[in-house]
């Protein structure tokens, strides 16, 4: 859902001198980190884990930025324009699932990924589990929820650069496209990071000030509510305009399905020395914070001045960055906060270029018992493959794309939590457990997905085919195992028994 | 894993368990109750909770339990899961502001949100040394590599083209 929004609605034209200029010196600086990465990046362990070089910083605002797309700067804050309060429970998990991820999944995943040279999540399934097949199923998982992410965050950042540049949509795809394969392809996971570095810093900055503006422009916090509740009382209701039930359905699906999301997960083979761990989630909660701020500052800002008439109402709920930013902030900020959003779509579609071409080059062949000889070589090929082809589907295949995005946290959660997170703690787990709940959260999201999207049923309000599935494949893992639990220790290595108690 | 780590384990893992079944329950009375029965609301609020603190405790701690660390997640927990019961319970007509918000959105924020959000950050970072990672866990894991390199060489991850 994380673009969907900016796929509703064009965004203003943008072009304005200091927005171009600031523009240009963006992308400029993204070509010459990606050149610079180019250089470094010389074995598939570079091009796939950044050599499992990098220090505590980069670590943070890479998985940072992959977190945090272009839905925070333009969609969040049109949420919360539109459904009020509620769409806060979208966030509010984060004050948990940083620790959370870090507990039960980092320590353990780099170990692992130290130990046994690993390079993508669903190398971790397989050598829990002893299973190509489990590896193979997580690896085809990721890959159609990438393909979907891919598509749609491509066409999100087609729309920036069409505004920024007027290009036109068509020309925005692919120029935005061109440049995120080019550093991905050529610098691998070591250009994603640094870039990811920039990106993460030039975000976090832009939503802190952009937070201040939109705090002062409604003339303080208490102001605010006080604005909007003589128009709109429903709107700081604890769940806005939506029902308890959906407000909660997002807090569930968004908390625990944070725990593994492979395109921040996979950030953890990266760190070079695993007790840095220390101070990650503390820092990761400080940045994710900060790169929050806006999404909450901007909608209940915006929805406050309308109510008291400083501003016309909105003809979209995603004109609420737009509208604010061209009225009330300074030119150099709106420059910066568009930028920030090209660099926060950016950084994720490169975390999904690698994972994607992970899951084509390595995943899958091991799932087929073959391993390329070439990985690095094939791997820039596939990567410049799925691109061109998200991009295709972009930009030819119409409102498809937003039902291809729907899906790919939902799928990540039901396929991966349980195998994954779960499986990595308990030795209880079995490897028809790992296969049945992959095989459920996939094809339980998709039918469902496809049921709900082409009108076949209309589920009952605050039910998430996400959070339904997420709880299912759940479920099956434990059922599943339990019902097989003498093969268990069957299953599990010495080496990861190791891991598992550490 | 000692015995006490099993129990904790266990222990964790039927509180997944639970917490999710009543989250399924939640969705299911959806489909029969507009909105969800009444208890639906409640039932999914904890249920969620405690699955968040369960994967924590699961995770948490070292040779398979959580140690003392089940103390500040399942205190964390509870402020969060209370908040947000508090939120769904309390009236809502004639609302004061806390902190520049209605009662219960500044509730939901705060208690939910802004307050938990360094308590479990900074309660893994002081505890980390003792409780999750020690440098001689690295050392083991690095003689298992080695270990197993001597004896089967990895295929070529990180040949160099």
């Amino acid at each position: 859902m994380i673009e969907l929004s900016l796929l509703q609605a064009a965004l203003p034209p943008l072009t304005r001198p200091t927005i171009v200029a600031i523009g240009v010196a963006y992308f400029v600086v993204i070509a010459a980190i990606g050149v610079w990465a180019t250089r470094r990046t010389r074995t598939a362990s570079d091009f796939f884990v950044a050599g499992r070089g990098i220090g505590l910083f980069a670590l943070t605002m890479a998985a940072m930025s992959a977190t945090v797309s272009g839905f925070t700067f333009i969609g969040g804050p049109g949420f919360v324009y539109a459904s009020g309060f509620g769409a806060m429970f979208l966030v509010l998990p984060a004050a948990l699932t940083t620790t959370m991820t870090t507990w039960i999944l980092a320590k353990r995943l780099r170990l692992l990924g130290e130990l046994r040279g690993l390079l993508t999540i669903p190398d971790a399934i397989g050598a829990r589990y002893r299973s190509p097949a489990a590896q193979g199923l997580a690896g085809v998982a990721i890959l159609i929820a990438v393909i979907g992410y891919l598509a749609t965050n491509l066409l999100a950042l087609g729309i920036v650069v069409d505004a920024i540049f007027s290009t036109g949509l068509g020309w925005g795809i692919w120029i935005g496209m061109a440049v995120t394969l080019a550093y991905t392809a050529a610098g691998g996971m070591v250009a994603g990071v640094y870039t990811d570095l920039f990106q993460g810093t030039l975000m976090t900055v832009a939503s802190a000030l952009v937070f201040a503006f939109a705090l002062d422009a409604g003339g303080g916090l208490a102001a605010m509510s006080r604005a909007i509740a003589s128009a709109d009382a429903m709107f700081l209701e604890p769940w806005g305009r939506m029902s308890p039930l959906a407000a909660m359905s997002l807090y569930f699906v968004f908390g625990v399905g944070a725990v593994a999301q492979p395109h921040v997960a996979h950030k953890f083979y990266m760190l070079r020395d695993p007790r840095r761990l220390k101070w990650y989630p503390l820092l990761m909660t400080v940045a994710l914070l900060m790169a929050l701020l806006l999404y909450f500052g901007i909608g209940l800002s915006v929805r406050s001045l309308v109510s008291s008439g400083a501003l016309e109402p909105l003809a979209k709920p995603d004109d609420a960055t737009p509208a604010f930013l061209l009225a009330f902030a300074p030119t150099i900020l709106s420059g910066l906060v568009f930028a920030g959003v090209a660099a926060a779509i950016m950084s994720t579609v490169n975390s999904f270029m690698s994972i994607g071409a992970a899951a084509v080059t390595h995943d899958v062949p091991v799932a087929l018992g073959r391993r390329l000889r070439h990985e690095l070589a094939v791997g820039r090929l596939a990567t410049v493959g799925i691109s061109v082809l998200a991009a295709t589907i972009a930009q030819v295949s119409g409102t498809l794309v937003a039902f291809l995005g729907i899906f790919g946290w939902g799928l990540f959660a039901s396929t991966l939590v349980p195998a994954l997170a779960i499986g990595l703690n308990w030795r209880g787990a079995t490897r028809t457990g790992a296969i049945a709940s992959i095989a459920t959260g996939l094809l339980m999201t998709l039918a469902l997905e496809s049921v709900a999207w082409f009108g076949v049923y209309a589920f009952p309000t605050g039910v998430t085919i996400s959070g339904a599935s997420l709880a299912t494949s759940c479920l099956v893992f434990f059922g599943v195992s339990w019902a097989g639990r003498r093969t268990a220790a069957s299953t599990l290595d010495a080496d990861v028994g190791l891991i598992m108690d550490i | 894993m000692s015995r006490l780590a099993a129990r904790w384990r266990a222990l964790a893992l039927g509180i997944l368990c639970v917490a999710l079944g009543a989250v399924a329950f939640a969705y299911a009375s959806a489909f029969f109750v507009a909105g969800g029965a009444r208890w639906s609301v409640p039932a999914f609020i904890v249920g969620a909770c405690l699955a968040m603190g369960a994967l924590m405790a699961l995770g948490a701690g070292r040779d398979g339990g959580p140690g003392l660390l089940w103390l500040p997640i399942l205190v964390t927990v509870s402020i969060v899961a209370a908040a947000l019961l508090l939120a769904w319970a309390l009236p809502g007509d004639g609302e004061p502001l806390w902190l520049g918000l209605p009662r219960r959105a500044a509730i939901v924020l705060y208690g939910a949100g802004l307050l938990p959000m360094f308590v479990l950050p900074s309660v893994y970072a002081l505890t980390f040394d003792r409780w999750t990672l020690r440098s001689g866990d690295v050392e083991r894991v690095r003689a298992a590599r080695a270990a197993m390199l001597s004896h089967d060489p990895p295929p070529d991850e990180t040949g160099r083209v």
